[in-house]
């Protein structure tokens, strides 16, 4: 036990093989099994930062159509709402200039009625009084003075 | 010491305790319970690598905490290059001196008919780790930097080589002494225990041996790979 002999030798070849053994069959498959896990760890978390990265882009052109979109709908909005203020106020200036049309012919027209009214009264009342003066004076008035006459006393009473 | 030797001396009785090879002798329980430490080594260490997956069982996730502890303590002296090279020495190293430092307290199995004992309670065991360690170191030194690896030994100024030289000397020589001293006391106390006090010391002292056999194992590993260190300095 205290004693060197050949038991020396044979331990070390012992240890030897017992290296290449586990060398071998031991720690060669654990390291790989270890390095395989290392760099999955280390390709899963690129991966997710990578895929962080994307989500991020994502979310920031989201964002950007979002806002586009929301500038866009308000300027629609905006513009709708100026056509309807337009076609609004055209309709109220259309219609009133079609009343004011409409009450100008309609003034025409009354006046034209009524002059023509009048006419019609003015030569009633010329036949009228004509016949009512040749029956007052019992004598036919049918002379261009004789008319003259009578139209001239007939704007008179009616003037 | 006697009844260390008597009881170490009687272990498997129905197999030689020595045999002769070329004119020398060989202690033939040390080499019994050289083969059942390997044994346990390859079973063990063999039969959870084997079985090694990328989600880890129990038995897989205490070997690889083990195993990323030592490589962690390889890569700081190391650096990642030394732990590359040295990795599958150093660990087989640890794992075999920490099982061969175990088996020593195992309980004695059918009597007297097999009585476990260290292998490292063998100075031919331990000396033969420390020598095959500066081997190692010398080798690799020599094939990685040439022979101005030795440069070291003139180191701060030539004046330094002897106690340089005898440091190198004294490095296997402590090595192996405190891992066959401490295996082999370790032991012996056990023994001694057992007759003079049968009872819950003894347990009290395995519990304590269990200890220093890890210790020793990574006190002798650690000094292992302070010695490989000055290999990778460049690298490093």
């Amino acid at each position: 036990m205290v004693d060197f002999d050949a038991t020396f030798f044979a331990q070390i070849i012992n240890f030897i093989i017992l290296l290449g053994i586990l060398g071998k069959f031991a720690f060669k498959p654990l390291m790989n099994v270890l390095d395989e896990r290392a760099n999955r760890i280390s390709n899963d978390l690129d991966s997710a930062e990578k895929t962080r990265v994307e989500a991020e882009e994502l979310k920031a052109q989201y964002t950007k159509q979002m806002e586009e979109a929301r500038n866009e709908a308000a300027a629609i909005v905006a513009k709708a709402t100026q056509n309807a203020q337009n076609i609004e106020a055209e309709a109220r200036t259309q219609a009133q200039a079609e009343k004011d049309q409409m009450i100008s012919a309609a003034k025409q027209n009354i006046e034209n009625e009524k002059q023509q009214a009048l006419a019609d009264v003015r030569k009633q009342v010329i036949a009228l009084a004509t016949e009512i003066a040749g029956k007052v004076v019992s004598q036919k008035l049918d002379s261009a003075e004789d008319q003259a006459l009578v139209a001239k006393t007939a704007d008179a009473v009616l003037n | 010491m006697g009844n260390a030797e008597q009881a170490s001396n009687e272990i498997i009785h129905y197999l030689p305790q020595h045999i002769d090879f070329l004119g020398a002798t060989v202690h033939m329980q040390t080499l019994y319970m050289s083969w059942f430490a390997c044994i346990i080594c390859v079973v063990v260490l063999g039969g959870i690598a084997c079985g090694a997956k990328l989600i880890p069982g129990r038995a897989q996730c205490m070997l690889e905490m083990l195993v990323e502890w030592l490589c962690g303590l390889m890569e700081g002296n190391m650096g990642k290059e030394g732990r590359r090279v040295f990795a599958p020495f150093l660990l087989t190293l640890f794992f075999y001196i920490f099982v061969s430092n175990e088996i020593g307290l195992l309980p004695q199995v059918g009597g007297h008919m097999v009585h476990f004992t260290s292998p490292t309670n063998d100075i031919n065991v331990a000396f033969a780790l420390a020598l095959t360690v500066m081997a190692v170191n010398y080798l690799v030194g020599i094939y990685r930097n040439g022979f101005g690896f030795f440069g070291h030994f003139v180191k701060p100024f030539a004046a330094m080589l002897p106690l340089n030289m005898v440091e190198e000397i004294a490095k296997p020589v402590t090595m192996s002494l405190r891992l066959f001293g401490n295996i082999l006391a370790g032991e012996i106390l056990l023994i001694v225990l057992y007759q003079l006090a049968p009872w819950v010391a003894p347990d009290a002292w395995v519990f304590f041996s269990l200890c220093v056999g890890f210790l020793q194992a990574f006190v002798f590993t650690m000094l292992a790979i302070v010695n490989f260190a000055p290999i990778f300095k460049h690298e490093h």
